[in-house]
């Protein structure tokens, strides 16, 4: 569809319940307006404290789910860590949180607005300090290229179009739909394939601008290779995301030959170790 | 390798243990090591040759095995996809290996650790054959019943507490360039990388 047909559709909708207006049509006819220019302009319409508050209310979720590792210290390393990351992004001003979650899962997790989350059973995994770089820049990846934000978007476009629906059909004037679905749900979606891609891309870029060695990521990769598809503590990352073999062969060909003589540090020693 | 004399040393020893008065030039020659002393020596022997005896690995796709870690250097053979290799060291984005076609260095994105990926595609499913983390190829269902799996997340509740905890570790940009000084990490500029077609 073009720009311009989508606004006469949207015009043709909804001009009328605009002037008129409870608050819930006003809601609704924002929300439209908003879905038609991201779709225009390619860019969201979403304010960054909109998008914080959308993170903040998914990271209180997912710690509903699993709470903090019980260790300042190790909470203080990876927030150094993945800040100093996430500072070589486009997106600086961002009040970037990172965690370790109490969890054998062997995932991480990212909400918009820079909430970060790893559970201990994937940092357990990691050897270096530039793994967890490359982890946390995946999930910085994810953020700044607002994957899941467009998720909730989209979604909302269409809740509000089932709500009128609903609205029109029964007459009943239902309260707006929560916008994240239930709880941390949306942390376990799966999203689009090439995000994921997109998003292992940047986290080498990342991690070389900081100074790490690319191959941090990489590494994680192989090592999650090795787990079975049946293990219980991988199946939500397989679920929800491309095979590691299918990353590392996609990162391979996108990497090529251009981190060919760029140096950085692994720094194992200063890795922290959780007990 | 280094393991095989202390082995061989060791069988004499355990096997035959009253044999030091018969050769005692033999019993000379260790006068310190015992017949237990020998056993640990050899746990630890086996030990550390189990720690660094190499990973096995399998190629992603076929690519040059290479006299050094450089994209210029000779190439000594190629991989195909699916060669088991011997990694033996890495280095950067470059792993050493050691296979049938020959021993050198090959790009790490070209290798995967361990075996082959077993049961093909990785669209799964119910039931997915074990590739082999415990080793015993029993299949069983994978429905993620350990940790975080779907239902819980849909069912967490908001935990205030625990978010404002978690903000509370947040740090700044002068604090992160600062830790990142301390471990001797330098910005650089480096472009993104365009989607391979």
């Amino acid at each position: 569809m073009t720009h311009k047909t989508l606004w006469i559709l949207a015009l043709a909708l909804f001009s009328g319940n605009a002037l008129a207006a409870n608050p819930f049509e006003q809601e609704l006819f924002k929300a439209i307006k908003q879905g038609v220019q991201e779709k225009v302009t390619g860019k969201s319409a979403t304010s960054v404290e909109e998008e914080t508050a959308i993170g903040r209310q998914i990271a209180g979720n997912l710690l509903g789910a699993a709470p903090l590792v019980k260790d300042a210290k190790l909470q203080k390393y990876v927030n150094n860590v993945g800040r100093w990351v996430a500072d070589q992004s486009e997106r600086p001003d961002l009040v970037w949180h990172f965690g370790v979650i109490e969890s054998n899962d062997v995932n991480a997790f990212a909400a918009p607005g820079g909430y970060i989350f790893v559970t201990k059973g994937l940092y357990k995994l990691l050897q270096s300090e530039a793994e967890l770089a490359g982890v946390l820049a995946h999930e910085v990846g994810h953020v700044i290229r607002q994957h899941h934000l467009k998720i909730l978007q989209q979604s909302k476009l269409l809740d509000l179009g089932s709500q009128a629906i609903a609205k029109n059909v029964g007459g009943g004037n239902d309260k707006v739909q929560g916008l994240i679905g239930s709880g941390a749900e949306i942390v376990s979606r799966s999203l689009d394939k090439d995000a994921e891609f997109e998003a292992d891309r940047i986290a080498v870029v990342l991690a070389t601008r900081a100074g790490y060695d690319a191959f941090g990521l990489p590494a994680v990769l192989q090592q999650i290779g090795h787990f079975a598809k049946d293990d219980g503590d991988v199946a939500l990352l397989f679920k929800t995301h491309p095979h590691p073999d299918d990353r590392l062969g996609k990162l391979g060909t996108a990497m090529d030959d251009r981190f060919d003589g760029v140096k950085g540090k692994t720094l194992e020693k200063r890795l922290y170790r959780v007990k | 390798m280094g393991i095989a004399k202390p082995v061989l040393s060791l069988s004499k020893g355990s096997t035959h243990p009253t044999n030091d008065h018969v050769f005692p030039e033999y019993a000379k020659g260790t006068p310190s090591m015992n017949t237990k002393q020998w056993s640990l020596a050899l746990a630890a022997l086996l030990l550390s040759g189990a720690l660094q005896a190499a990973e096995s690995g399998t190629a992603l796709k076929s690519d040059d095995i290479r006299t050094e870690p450089f994209r210029d250097a000779k190439s000594v053979a190629k991989l195909a996809t699916g060669d088991k290799v011997d990694i033996l060291k890495k280095d950067g984005g470059w792993y050493q290996v050691k296979s049938a076609k020959g021993k050198g260095w090959v790009r790490m994105l070209s290798i995967r650790k361990g075996d082959a990926r077993k049961g093909g595609s990785d669209t799964g499913g119910l039931l997915a054959l074990s590739s082999g983390r415990a080793g015993t190829g029993k299949v069983v269902a994978t429905t993620g019943i350990r940790g975080l799996n779907e239902e819980e997340l849909k069912a967490a509740k908001f935990d205030e507490a625990e978010l404002k905890r978690a903000e509370s570790y947040a740090t700044n940009k002068s604090a992160a360039a600062k830790f990142a000084a301390a471990g001797k990490l330098a910005a650089r500029p480096f472009d993104y990388l365009p989607a391979p077609k």
